[in-house]
Order: structure tokens, then sequence, then C-alpha cells
């Protein structure tokens, strides 16, 4: 066990995390640590076997494994320190002292404290420079709707079917149902096709589809399975073993509809209802959360409320593509190097942005004008004719053909708009109709 | 195979009489129909053990509940149970309820639980400040305290079969056994006969159909629904104890509680019905506990619920326990009927039941102390609770205990392989005894992982690994093979 000083550790060895831990090294943070609770790299995109990853960053079309492959040769040969079946089972921090001193916190003071476990380094306590949280997300599963009917087998989020499918090489069922429309139940519903198996239809209860349009073609309309939005599984029936789900019309308070419900026999039910930042280790670290996103409030350097501490990827804001995880981590690991060297100034801007008209939840929610900046955001309601993102005032205007919740959207904010308007107060944006 | 005793069932009740009868040189045979234990009401249920108010004197219930309610402060240090002894409320919303907690003060007074008192709503609400404004007084019972029932009933059978008794699940009793005399002489099951001059009938809602084989249809059991919401552990300290409702004829009503493990929980609904068997949540039942949770706490933050269930308690046309020894045929013993407060009769009536044998089946059963009776237990260490210093300790002696399956309820490799040690055959029995699966991800992330355990511990594939027994497999093959078969 050795006790050399980790300069940057990093929680979660993903896209994010490893391009956390490139960006870190890149930076000049000498001992840069990535912990991985699973056996392998790669966070969720492992079992993603389908290609469509890193159109933007490659300008190909990979795989999960081989997109994540490049990124971890690259990790490796900057000199990333990897540690897999190493699960981080608490964090303490110290609350940073008040501002104007210089540094964040005191000579000596240890900002974060983590405890981790492995079978062959058993407990130990690190307490590296600074932390970047990139532990993903999960799926939301049954109990958050609260669908009434038995307990039966066979009802799997889709992400826990795509292990067992693409990992484990076993299948979870003949004739599936899937409830919601996220991308993982979407890509399931052509897995399990063309594993033999059947899919009776996707059932959405809002009257847009959660996941992106690409797949709504790609792996529904080419496979010719229905798609039923403000549909929704009223019931589950079976003791052991699913027997089938009914499944009704819901009106536009989402409630179902009386006398549109049909009994659909299945013996699997996949739950495609939404992704949650997986933000116990946050909390635990004291840092504040974010009510609507569910992640970490950061600012632009990705920094949290911990100064100490940062997010990056999935369990910040849920993305759509792994191009723009990847993108953050690499952000959060440049600036937890610059933190944990003393570089980081802890006099930053902190200019607060705010959701205007029809934008539910974005990220970052402060920008210091340090350096160009990407505003991530989803819309409320979709828009579906020409519109426009904004960030006032006069900071960025983007035309749109469409405004979608399940595609997210993005407003560029130059450092040099930032820095040409001292008296900048707030930055509101919205996404309008043209 | 030859006993002294054959108990069908074992929920709290049946495994409460096994550890008690294996105080004596007995040979006794658990048998259960489940996989894991416990199932039926025992698995699904408040988890409460009650102070003893609520059960007008005289009947059998009050005897029960009093006395169960003292053994079980004994038994969790004997056992290593989980007991939040946190006392509970019973809140009054208006005059005429406060009146009836005088009544219930009485009752409680009457029954001889300690320590009841009436308070007044402003100081219920500095004990739970999350309580509603309305409650006008509330009836304090300190004795009354909250198990870990998944960890109770297996702490029972645990220590019953240290002693000696054996546990036969998936083991589904389909008639009793009579001798010349027409006296019992044991039961059939699927597994076989079982052959013992005593059989207690601990069967729980199907208690009457069993009693029926011996010719007694002298009570009904009338199946009776409980619907539940269960919150993420965040919610922990949003209540610290128990709230009742004021109970009415329809029973105790909604309540709000912390679990043991820190869980913000309500229920339960009171539903009769045919099938005892269905545990089904039904949307009428769950509207049903959220406006009584809400009337209770009125911010009963219901987004953070994780997982809705339902439990069938054996109710009776009575009300009461059912606790009797047949004169015909001799041997015949039913404890049929616990339902609330069972749970917490569970050690008195198995007490109870040990005097009813010495008693009155003496001819047929010889109830010899077992002078090397061991009364502890000891639980599959909870990696969660321990301190820093207990846990590197065990991970160095056991590197599985630096694993983590259950990343919700941090449970370590190390407690998933002890539990399978200790007789789990399933994914729900590795939950029952682990708690791996309760948490906010509901087995998504540690389901995998528990499979790909028991498949390498039991050296069996795991597409034969079922979620509770039966037909309830989690995979129906390897990829690929339906192709093949296409």
């Amino acid at each position: 066990m050795t006790n050399k000083k980790i300069d940057v550790l990093i929680i979660g060895a993903g896209p994010a995390g490893v391009a956390a831990g490139i960006g870190a090294k890149k930076q000049g943070a000498e001992n840069v640590v990535v912990l991985e609770r699973d056996w392998d790299l790669g966070g969720i995109l492992q079992q993603c076997i389908h290609p469509g990853f890193g159109l933007r960053t490659f300008r190909e079309e990979l795989t999960g494994p081989e997109y994540m492959h490049r990124f971890i040769q690259e990790a490796h040969e900057a000199g990333v320190e990897f540690r897999t079946n190493t699960m981080v089972f608490q964090i303490e921090t110290q609350p940073p002292l008040s501002k104007g001193r210089g540094t964040a916190y005191g000579g000596g003071v240890v900002p974060v404290k983590v405890w981790t476990m492995n079978k062959e380094r058993g407990i130990e306590c690190l307490e590296p420079g600074a932390i970047v949280l990139t532990m993903g997300c999960r799926e939301r599963p049954l109990g958050a709707i609260r669908i009434p009917g038995s307990r039966p087998a066979g009802i799997y989020t889709a992400g826990t079917a795509q292990r067992f499918v693409n990992m484990e090489g076993y299948m979870p069922g003949k004739k599936a149902v899937i409830l919601g429309s996220g991308d993982i139940g979407l890509i399931m519903a052509r897995r399990m096709i063309w594993e033999g198996a059947e899919v009776e239809g996707v059932y959405e209860v809002m009257s847009w589809p959660g996941g992106l349009r690409r797949n709504i073609a790609q792996c529904l309309d080419d496979y010719g399975i229905p798609f039923h939005l403000q549909t929704t599984v009223t019931k589950i029936h079976g003791q052991d073993r699913l027997e089938g789900v009914t499944v009704a019309k819901v009106d536009e308070k989402m409630k179902p509809i009386e006398g549109t419900e049909r009994f659909v026999e299945c013996d699997t039910l996949l739950l495609a209802i939404g992704l949650i930042p997986e933000n116990e280790l946050s909390r635990m670290a004291g840092i504040e959360i974010h009510p609507v996103t569910g992640g970490p409030v950061v600012n632009d350097l990705l920094q949290t409320s911990n100064p100490a501490v940062f997010a990056a990827g999935n369990v910040v804001i849920v993305y759509d593509l792994v191009d723009n995880v990847s993108d953050e981590g690499l952000i959060a690991g440049t600036n937890a190097a610059k933190f944990a060297a003393g570089k980081l100034s802890p006099e930053q801007k902190r200019i607060p942005v705010k959701g205007g008209q029809n934008v539910r939840l974005f990220s970052p929610q402060f920008v210091t004008g340090e350096s160009d900046t990407i505003i991530y955001m989803r819309v409320t309601h979709p828009i579906e004719q020409a519109c426009k993102v904004t960030a006032e005032p006069g900071l960025y205007t983007q035309k749109l053909r469409y405004a979608r919740p399940g595609e997210m959207n993005e407003a560029r904010i130059k450092a040099s708009m930032i820095k040409a308007n001292p008296d900048l107060k707030e930055i509101v944006i919205d996404v309008l109709p043209l | 195979m030859n006993y002294d005793v054959i108990i069908i069932g074992s929920g709290v009740t049946g495994s409460a009489i096994a550890r008690e009868l294996s105080r004596y040189k007995l040979k006794i045979a658990v048998l259960d129909k489940a996989s894991e234990l416990p199932s039926g009401a025992s698995r699904a249920n408040s988890s409460m053990i009650h102070g003893g108010f609520d059960d007008e004197p005289g009947t059998v219930k009050s005897k029960f509940c009093v006395a169960g309610n003292k053994l079980w402060h004994k038994l969790k240090d004997e056992l290593d149970v989980h007991l939040d002894e946190c006392g509970s409320y019973v809140c009054a919303f208006n005059d005429k309820e406060a009146k009836h907690l005088e009544e219930l003060l009485a009752q409680g007074k009457a029954n001889g639980v300690p320590g009841v008192e009436i308070i007044s709503g402003d100081k219920l609400r500095e004990k739970e400040p999350k309580a509603s404004v309305e409650i006008i007084a509330g009836l304090y019972a300190p004795e009354a305290a909250i198990i870990n029932n998944f960890e109770a009933v297996n702490a029972l059978i645990e220590s019953a079969k240290i002693n000696g008794a054996e546990l036969f699940l998936e083991t589904l009793v389909t008639g009793l056994l009579f001798d010349d005399e027409k006296n019992i002489r044991g039961v059939s099951t699927n597994k076989g006969e079982f052959l013992a001059p005593v059989v207690i009938n601990a069967g729980g809602v199907h208690a009457g159909e069993i009693a029926s084989w011996a010719g007694d249809t002298s009570f009904k059991i009338i199946p009776t629904k409980g619907e539940y919401f269960l919150l993420d552990r965040t919610t922990q300290g949003f209540i610290h104890s128990f709230l009742f409702s004021c109970p009415s004829k329809a029973g105790k009503g909604v309540t709000v509680l912390q679990t043991a493990e820190g869980n913000l929980m309500a229920g339960p609904t009171a539903t009769e019905q045919e099938d005892p068997e269905d545990r089904s949540t039904t949307p009428e039942g769950l509207a049903e506990v959220l406006k009584g949770a809400r009337r209770l706490v009125p911010d009963f933050p219901i987004n953070l619920n994780i997982t809705t269930f339902a439990g069938v308690r054996a109710n009776t046309e009575s009300g009461d326990f059912e606790i009797s020894v047949l004169k015909n045929p001799r041997g015949f013993v039913n404890v049929a009927g616990i339902k609330s407060p069972g749970f917490t009769s569970a050690p008195a009536i198995a007490e109870h039941i040990a005097g009813l044998l010495k008693e009155e089946l003496a001819d047929r059963i010889k109830l010899t102390p077992n002078e090397k009776f061991i009364p502890t237990r000891k639980n599959i260490p909870r990696f969660l609770y321990l301190n820093m210093e207990e846990r590197q300790e065990l991970a160095k002696n056991d590197p599985a205990y630096a694993q983590i399956v259950c990343r919700c309820e941090t449970v370590t490799e190390g407690q998933v392989l002890e539990a399978i040690r200790r007789g789990a055959r399933t994914v729900t029995a590795v939950k029952m005894m682990t708690r791996a699966g309760t948490g906010r991800c509901q087995g998504g992330f540690c389901c995998p992982r528990v499979v790909e355990i028991l498949s390498r511990e039991l050296n069996i594939p795991l597409d034969e690994i079922t979620r509770h027994g039966g037909e309830s497999k989690l995979l129906v093959g390897k990829t690929k093979e339906f192709l093949l078969n296409k």
C-alpha cells in the first residue's frame, strides 16, 4: 500500500472519469488515480455494444467499448493510475474556509477524505488534493412510478437487462414489453429482437419520446416495433414470473383513461423511465445538489459548492451523447489539477445562469468567464417548428429546426463576451419559437 | 422421516414456536412452502412491536401482546436483531378521537402496558415535527418498538436450527396423516411424508384450510390485504417513531413509521379478499394509504417512494387469535388467526404453546429440557453499521468483506456468502438476510451480481437461479439460443 500523495482522485472510470484523468494529467498533476467499482473500466459503455458513439469526437461510429478503448489507452499513456474493484463508500469533507484568504483551505487542512474498499488493498482512507465525482447516473426503478400489481420475476430496468444480455450472455425473457422510451429501452428493444425474442411494444406516458429520434427510427421503426405515446402500464400480473401487464391510454394529466385498458401477455417488462444522477457520495460529501437536475450545483469549471470537489458527466446532468460527457470530464479533470496545485484562483466571478422560457433544466448553474463555456439544457415542452436558443443579454443565439425534451440543446458562451460586460449580473437562457 | 413435532409454517409464529420448543429435547421439523424466510404476512407488515393498549382486556391478543413486547426487548440482544426502541403515538385529530385515546389509555393500563400516557399535540410535534398541526393529542407508548422483521424471523429459525430443529423450505403440506385411532400421525407434503405425534398449525392465511383437514371448522380465516409504500432511506429522520391513526372498527388504520433501517413507510389498508395468495397492490389501496399518510404527515415525501408492496394477514371472524389443542384428533394444535399484533405476540405465544404441550399433550410428547440449549445467535455482520475499525478488521480477515455487492445498502460479498452458508438459495432470500436489493435502486445494481454469486457458490447455472423459488426464474436461457431454435 502506497502512501504517495494523490493529487487528483476521480471516482468512477466511465467516460467522464477517464477523460477527467486525462485532463488532470495533461494539466500536470503528478498522481492521478481513478477508482472503479466494477472489475473493468468503461462504466456503462462496457455493455453498450451497439454503434453510434463518438460521431462528434472521432467523426466515426464506434461501439461503446471501442469508444472507451481510445480514451482508456490515452489515459494509460498519460500515466493515469486505475484501481478497479474499488468502491468508495464514504467521503468526509472539511467545510471550506471563508473566501478571500488566498486559498479556500488553510495550511495543512485536508479538504477531503475518501474511504475505499478493495479485496486486495482492504479498506483505505485516501486524502487527495482534489476529487472529481464521475459516478454517472442510475435508472429509475419501478417503485418510482408506483405501478400497482404483483411483484414477479421478469421486471428489469433496461440497463440491468442489457448487462445480462451483453455481458453475462443470458436472456432476461422471451416476450418483452418496454415501458418508457429512454434510449437504453429503445436500444434494448432492438437487442431483444436480434436475439430472437419478441417485443410487443414500447409504451411512453408522455406525448413525446424520451430518447433520441434516431433511436426511434433505427431501433423501433426499422423492426416494426409498435411505439405507443400517452400510454402506460397500469398493472402488473403474475405470481412467480411476469405473466402480463395491463396498459392504458392516459389523459393530459397522465391519468389512465377508463375503458382503454388492454391486457398484454409478456414474460418481461423492461423499464426505461428515466435516469437519475447518482449522488449518494456527493450528498455524503456535503455538496449542494440542484433540486431539478439531481446533480451537484457547478460552475463552468465544474467546481461544486466545495472548492476541492469537482463533478462531470451524468452525475451532474444526464447527457444524450457520450461526446459531451467526455468533454466535461476533461474540463473537470483539468480544473481539479489546477486546484490541487493551488493554481485555481478562489476569486472567480460567479455569474448565475437562470432558466427562462421553456427550459426545464440546465448546467452549469454559474459562469466564471475564465474560458469559453457551453450551457447544456433540456426544454420542458417540444417545439415542432423553427425556434431559437438564446442566452441573454445578447450572449448567444442559435436557430433550431425544432426543440425536443429528449434532445439536449446548448448555449455557447464566449469568455470574451463575459469579460466585455463587467456589470453582468445574470445570464438568462430561453428556448422560444421563432 | 420421524419427528416429535411438526410445525406447519415458518412465519414469525412458527419460527418462534420452533425456537421455544428447541429448549427441549425434541426432534422438530418446520415446513414451509416458501423458498425463503420470511414469506407471507411476516414479511409484509408494519414491523411493529406494539405497546399492547389496542387490545380489549380479556381477549387472547391482549394477553400475548404485552408479554410479547417484553420478550422482544430481551430477544433483540439474544438473537442480535435490530429493534428500534422508538415508542409509538396514536394521533387524535378531534375531541371524539381524543376521547378514544382515554379509552385506549384505560385499556393499556388494564393490560399492564408500562408507561403509556396522553400528551398534547404540541408535545407530540416536539418529538415528531413533521406530524400534522391538526393533531390535538397523542397516546404515547414508550415500550412500542420497530423491528427488522426480515432479520427477526431468520434469527428465530436460525436459533432453532442451532438447537437442532430442522427447516424444510419449498415443502408444501398437502394433507394430514392419521393413525388407526384417527389421531395425528404426521403430514403429507410435496416432498413426501413427515411423521410426528404432534402437528402445530401455524399456517397463516392457510391455517383455516389446514384446520379443516383435522375436522376443525370452528373458525374461518379471512385473508385481509394491507398495502404499503416504502420510501428511500434518505428520508431517515423525517419521522423517528410510529404514528398511528385513531383505530376504528376497520382496524388500526393507516400508520406512518420509520422502519428499523431508517426508511419511511406508510400503510396498511385492510381489504378482505378471497385469495390468500393475492399480494398485488391496487390503485385504490395505494391512494387510500397516501391519503392516510398525508393526514398524519402532510409533507409525506411520496416522490421518494422506492417500492410498494402488500401483505395478506390472517384475520378471523372473532378478530382474535385462535389458539387451541384439538381433543379430536389428538395431537393437532391450532395457532391461527395471528394477525396484528401477531409479530409482537409471537414469542409469548410460543411460550404458551410449550405450556399447552406439557399440560394437554403429555401423552404424545415429552418436554425434557435441553441443557445444551444455546439462547444466542449472531447476525450476519452488517457492514453498513460497523465503525471503520470493525470494517477494516472484517475485510482483513476475509477480503470478501471488501467487495460491495449492493451499493444502496452497502452490503458486501462477504455478507452474501454468509447468507448462502446459512441457507439462502434465491435472490429474495439473500435480500431478506442481508438487505441487498432493498435500497433505492431495488436490485438494479446488485441483482446480476447476486445471481452470479448464487450460481457460483451453489454450482448451478445462472438461468436456474430464481427470484423467490417456483417458476420465478430470472433468466430464460443463453443468448443466441432462441435464434438457433427458431
